[in-house]
């Protein structure tokens, strides 16, 4: 089978990735703003007897390289491996679209342009004539839309037409006197026999008269090169003069802006411009001066309100079916260290991730209607003067909100920022926005110390005293370790799109199959493991010490010293020793050995925290209550102030292992990453510690 | 006359931009070159950013930025 690699490019948010799911039926994702796509992905498809590969790249305004995701497509297009560039347009801002096909053009490669979101075109009254734009340009130009999935098959055609016929210089037409010029030039080489392989004269004295410094390397060494000399000087020399400029780059700025401001003219007219109205009436609301900062923090405290209201009833099913479940597996098990393994290890354990879903669910439709909608980049215009200030960029904004869903994807969506230093410090602070894994220590905390009716008061707390710790730390950060210039801010905003229910769906389910897996797989050995290591050694001795003092003690003494004992024989379990080892470094923030446990064991994954919590107390509260719910047995034996502390500290510290390794791959510099590591944990610890002592004073 | 000073809904026409070589790039590439009509949209509480809007797109900016954009009203 044949195998044809395409280059997706285009600038961002114009539809490139949902054009590749269109094409091939992958799920890349999609969002509503600059700078979804960071990394390449790889889509695929076959027709006829062809496997064709799409490269899916991030966006880039223009060649020039800008910000860190715009490089990895500048890299792959210079230096990567495939035969022809599709090019994605988005058909309501054809102009400014055609100043990168204009620079791609100058690239030599096979060359497609789709001209996207041709749906939306029609609605805004926006007409563009296909046909005519390719006559100019000679190469092809599909109108398709990637929503209704217009013209897909012939743009899926027309690519194996392209690729198996030769290629077709694009046309670009420059102004009288470049064209004087570029002729004097081409005829020169015409006369002398002159012939490159797969280029035409044309493009070569485009790109002498351009000064690109690989066709003079390629020109320079041919004879005729001495008697082309003056010829190109003489040339350069009437277009310096005709353009008032010494500069050559402004010089074909200048001619491309023409060029594409000409074509523009030529193939589109427009009717009326209704979508540009709607989403300026909703801008006067959403970034209105003064209301606009206190909509936002109002949808954020509802979110938090939600994900209590409507998640506690499932998630107390779930509870309940995890309890249930143990107690009929339990009865049906005779050994006593097997009946212990499934229902205080794998069930319990499994069970309190799992009965965090629904909140889990309801975050996850929170950040994809954020991100979908167009919402984002509004927030990022809001939030940059407070950001500024804190020595942040508006732009930060985007990769701190992917940060509630994950660390892993927030680092890497830091690449749209252009300074080393913002995107550093951002990488800093993300730590600090709670991600989705911490949400269940959340939720279970303020549900066991806090009033129903003000947990999602107390988790959005929660949210925005991490937000604003992350604000200050970057405030700390950016006047010590990371000086420097600041970078400009520069924005697209695009319109509002009402998000695809389907895509909504999408996004928020495969969010929660990951969660699903992740407890199946990772969260159910990592809870095998904390229960044997928390239930061996097996100390007959302490058993047989107490046994003669539960003998001959009163009756309501009885569950007191049972109690006792079970937390000794713990104590002396291969966890437990662990635990206790560590246990001082935990103790002025008010942890138990169990506490400081499940810190430690988060590193692996946050979900940890709580399986953790939910296998050692279960082990340790076997007998006196079997249906008391982990959160009431964690409001029985941890203290408020502890509490408090705990949860501070797990806002603050590392972010697991897996975001820690792709924290020290976008760094680039180990360096960063020790720092990371010495710098969440002392603050973790220092506000723990502020927390705990002073609260100590009250109760 | 720089894009910073101008009052929110006014439509204006750029007539230089003085930012530095990559900016100058960038904002080009946006579509803000010498020539273009813009309007200004929306300002900030403390007039930090502000939004324009510019043929079929909306930009939003820094002060710092629109400083160097030198414009002339429209009449
Ligand atoms: N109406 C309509 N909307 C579209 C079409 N194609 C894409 N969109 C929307 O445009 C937005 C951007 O789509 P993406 O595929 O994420 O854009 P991208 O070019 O990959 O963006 P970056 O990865 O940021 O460079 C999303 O909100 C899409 O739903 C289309 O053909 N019609
Ligand atoms: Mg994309």
């Amino acid at each position: 089978m044949k195998k044809i690699v395409i280059a997706l490019v285009g600038q961002p948010n114009v539809g490139k990735s949902h054009l590749a799911n269109a094409l091939s039926g992958s799920n890349l994702k999609i969002g509503n703003f600059a700078g979804v796509t960071v990394e390449k992905a790889i889509a695929s498809f076959s027709k006829d007897d062809t496997e064709i590969e799409i490269i899916d790249l991030p966006g880039l305004y223009s060649l020039e390289d800008f910000s860190a995701d715009e490089k990895v497509t500048k890299d792959f297009l210079l230096k990567g491996e495939y035969d022809l560039i599709l090019n994605v347009i988005d058909s309501t801002n054809l102009e400014r679209n055609l100043n990168l096909s204009v620079e791609l053009m100058e690239l030599d490669k096979k060359m497609i342009i789709a001209l996207n979101m041709d749906d939306e075109a029609h609605k805004e009254g926006i007409e563009i004539d296909a046909t005519y734009m390719r006559k100019i340009l000679s190469i092809p130009c599909i109108k398709v839309s990637s929503k209704t999935k217009y013209n897909i098959d012939a743009l899926q055609e027309s690519i194996l037409h392209v690729n198996a016929h030769e290629p077709v210089a694009a046309k670009l037409f420059y102004s009288d006197i470049i064209e004087t010029e570029l002729e004097k030039i081409t005829s020169f080489l015409d006369e002398k026999h002159f012939k490159a392989p797969n280029m035409s004269n044309r493009h070569i004295a485009i790109g002498l008269l351009w000064q690109r410094k690989p066709m003079y390397a390629m020109m320079h060494e041919q004879p005729l090169f001495i008697e082309l000399q003056p010829i190109l000087n003489n040339a350069l020399g009437h277009v310096y003069m005709y353009a008032g400029s010494e500069d050559i780059e402004e010089v074909i700025n200048k001619e491309n802006a023409a060029f594409v401001s000409g074509l523009t003219t030529d193939v589109m007219s427009v009717k009326a411009q209704k979508s540009k109205n709607l989403t300026q009436a909703i801008d006067k609301l959403l970034i209105h001066k003064l209301l606009g900062i206190p909509i936002f923090v109002f949808l954020m405290w509802g979110l938090f309100q939600l994900t209590f209201t409507l998640g506690q009833a499932p998630m107390d099913w779930i509870e309940g079916a995890f309890q249930w479940l143990g107690e009929i597996v339990g009865a049906t098990i005779e050994n006593e260290a097997i009946k212990s393994l499934i229902v205080d290890g794998i069930i319990v354990g499994v069970g309190s991730v799992l009965m965090f879903l629904p909140n889990i669910m309801i975050l996850f439709l929170g950040i994809s209607l954020l991100e979908t909608t167009g919402y984002m980049s509004r927030v990022a215009f809001l939030l940059d003067g407070f950001f500024h200030k804190f020595g942040l960029h508006g732009k930060s904004f985007i990769p701190l909100v992917t940060g509630f869903g994950c660390s892993v994807p927030a680092y890497m969506a830091a690449r749209t920022l252009k300074n080393k230093k913002d995107r550093l410090l951002t990488m800093f602070i993300i730590g600090f926005m709670s991600c989705g894994a911490r949400l269940p220590v959340f939720v279970l905390f303020a549900g066991a110390f806090f009033d129903e009716d003000m947990a999602g008061n107390v988790l959005f707390i929660i949210y925005i005293s991490g937000a604003l710790l992350g604000l200050i730390a970057g405030k700390i950060l950016s006047v010590t370790a990371f000086k420097g210039e600041d970078e400009p801010f520069v924005m697209e905003m695009p319109k509002y799109r009402f998000p695809s229910p389907r895509l909504i769906w999408f996004s928020v389910y495969s969010k929660s199959i990951m969660y699903l897996k992740k407890a199946g797989t990772f969260i159910l050995m990592a809870s095998m493991l904390i229960w044997f290591i928390s239930s061996y050694p097996k100390n007959s001795f302490i058993e047989e010490s107490y046994a003669p003092q539960i003998e001959a003690a009163l009756d309501e003494e009885k569950g007191a010293l049972e109690n006792e004992m079970r937390e000794k024989m713990m104590e002396n379990t291969y966890l437990g020793i662990i635990g206790k080892t560590i246990e001082p470094i935990f103790t002025p923030l008010g942890f138990d050995w169990k506490m400081s446990v499940a810190t430690i064991s988060g590193l692996a994954a946050k979900e940890v925290i709580v399986s953790t919590l939910g296998v050692l107390y279960s082990l340790g509260d076997e007998v006196s209550e079997d249906d008391a719910s982990l959160k009431e047995i964690i409001s029985k034996s941890i203290s408020f102030p502890s509490a408090i502390a705990f949860i501070i500290f797990v806002m603050i510290y590392l972010p697991c292992i897996a975001a820690t390794a792709v924290f020290a791959k976008e760094a680039e510099n180990y360096k960063y990453t020790i720092y990371l590591v010495v710098f969440t944990f002392a603050t973790a610890w220092i506000f723990a510690f502020i927390a705990y002592q002073t609260l100590s004073l009250f109760y | 006359m720089n894009l910073s000073h101008i009052e929110k809904n006014t439509k204006v026409r750029i007539k230089e931009i003085k930012s530095p070589a990559i900016l100058k790039k960038r904002l080009q590439s946006l579509g803000i070159s010498a020539g273009k009509e813009v309007e200004v949209s929306e300002i900030s509480l403390q007039k930090n950013t502000l939004k324009i809007s510019l043929g079929f797109s909306f930009i939003a900016l820094r002060m710092n930025e629109a400083q160097t954009i030198e414009v002339e009203e429209l009449s």
